[in-house]
Formats: C-alpha cells, structure tokens, sequence
C-alpha cells in the first residue's frame, strides 16, 4: 500500500512573493476606524489595507488562518510562529478580508474586549474619511449614525 | 511552486553563497502616500498601513518577523526641507513610522514614506 506523504506549505513569505508576480493589486473601498479604549487621548486611527495583500486574500490559498496569527500574539519572540506554515485557506470576499484584516492588525481590546457604550469600531466606505487633516489629531469616532464617520 | 536548492549562486566569474542573498534581501517594504486619505502605493509583504495621527503611521507585515531585532530604513519626502524619519514602537508583527519637521519637531504628514525591513522571517 502506498502511503501518501504529507508536504506542507510553502513559506508563507514565498506565496506573498509569488502571488504578487502574479496578481493585480486590488484597492479596497473600505477603510476600518478604530480608537483604542486603553488610550482615550489618542485620536481615532484608520485602518488601510495594502493593494497586494487584499488581491492575495481575494484569490485564496495564500493567506494562513486568522486563528494563526492570534495564537502567535503569546508566542514570544525568537520561538517558532505558526502562521508562516500554516495551510492556506480560500477565497474570500472584500468584507471577509476586511473582517480578518480586523483581527490580524488591530489590537484585540478594540474589536474583542471592549464593553463599553461608544462606538470604537467603524467599517467605512474611503469616500467618508475626511480629506482634511487640519485636525487629523482630534479625530474621534462619530457615534450617531447620521454624522459623517469620523 | 518549484524550490531551486543550491548553496553558490555564480554568473561565471564571480560566486556568492546563497544565504548572502537570502537573509541581506528585504522581508518587507512599503511605499505609501501619508496625506489625506493614505493609500498604499507599492508593498511586498505588508497587510496594511494604520493611520495614527499626523505623521505618525503603523506598518503591518503579512508574514512576521522572528522578533523586533530587525534593521528599519526608513524614508519620508515632502514639501517641508528639514525632516526627519523616526522609529517608532516597534513588534514582530508591525513597525512604526513618524515624520518630524526637524524645525518645530511636530509630527507631519507626508506624500511619500518609505519602509524597508531587514532581518530574520519567522
């Protein structure tokens, strides 16, 4: 009987490479503000997701787990990550990616841990981010529905 | 995906180890506008750019690095002469960027900001 032999995945810095030889970079129409609730000074950030890395989740069987990364977060520095190796999932749709965009690179107090009234948290179309940056640090998150989104 | 394994790498009169190559080409690199609204120009192994406040940005690696020891080169360019591009904190996972008019030493934005990384994959 033949046994088949299991071989993992490449490198998942070999498949970024290859994927962007190989696919056009994809502009999303979505930016996420956040604030963070442990820095209430701190003016609302804005979440802008890279072109290559959007056409690569877009495509599938490029990107690990989002399970991966969070597991990584307690993994301290120098010891083996699991994400780079980790089997690559499908295709996802822009608001998917979005959402595990989310998870990967905003801190988890923001969109796991918060328990508070205020709206911390806005997936928005670009066009809603103000061009006008006179007073980009004061910022905050707008919380009723009808304002503009920051 | 095919793997060419070799250890020298020659074009026929001169040879350099591969691991010369591997671990001296950049793991991450991102060329970004930093003004209203940041948008990402070019990238390879970025996942995204947090904007945090006036010139003060967040790189975030798609594959991360094996810990926070790794060499930044960092670059901005804008309409202001003197400036000057900081590191900020820094993990595995991200690098921080600030732009600072070498002036007033105020946090500015920038049309263009540059980020290359050197050091270990995890």
């Amino acid at each position: 009987m033949m046994k088949s032999q299991q071989v993992s995945p490449a490198h998942l810095w070999d498949r970024l490479a290859e994927a962007k030889s190989r696919l056009a970079p994809v502009q999303s129409k979505y930016r996420v503000l956040f604030e963070d609730p442990t820095q209430p000074d701190a003016p609302a950030a804005v979440l802008v997701p890279d072109p290559n890395w959007m056409a690569a989740a877009l495509e599938g069987n490029i990107l690990p787990p989002i399970d991966t990364y969070l597991r990584d977060r307690d993994v301290p520095d120098g010891q083996p990550k699991e994400h780079p190796y980790a089997e690559p999932i499908g295709a996802m749709t822009e608001e998917e990616a979005i959402e595990y965009l989310i998870q990967k690179d905003i801190p988890p107090q923001v969109w796991r841990d918060y328990q508070g009234n205020r709206s911390v948290l806005k997936i928005v179309p670009v066009e809603l981010i103000p061009s006008d940056r006179s007073f980009r640090n004061a910022w905050k998150i707008n919380q009723t529905e009808m304002e503009m989104a920051a | 995906m095919s793997t060419l394994s070799v250890s020298n790498i020659t074009d026929g009169t001169d040879t350099v180890e591969t691991g010369y190559v591997v671990n001296g080409s950049a793991k991450a690199w991102v060329n970004f506008f930093g003004g209203a609204p940041v948008s990402i120009r070019e990238s390879l192994n970025t996942s995204s750019i947090t904007d945090v406040a006036n010139g003060i940005y967040r790189a975030n690696f798609s594959s991360g690095m094996t810990s926070a020891n790794y060499a930044a080169l960092l670059g901005s360019g804008s309409m202001v002469y003197d400036q000057g591009t900081l590191q900020d904190v820094s993990t595995s996972a991200y690098v921080g960027i600030k732009v600072q008019d070498g002036y007033v030493s105020t946090f500015i934005d920038a049309s263009i900001v540059t980020a290359g990384i050197f050091g270990d994959l995890a």
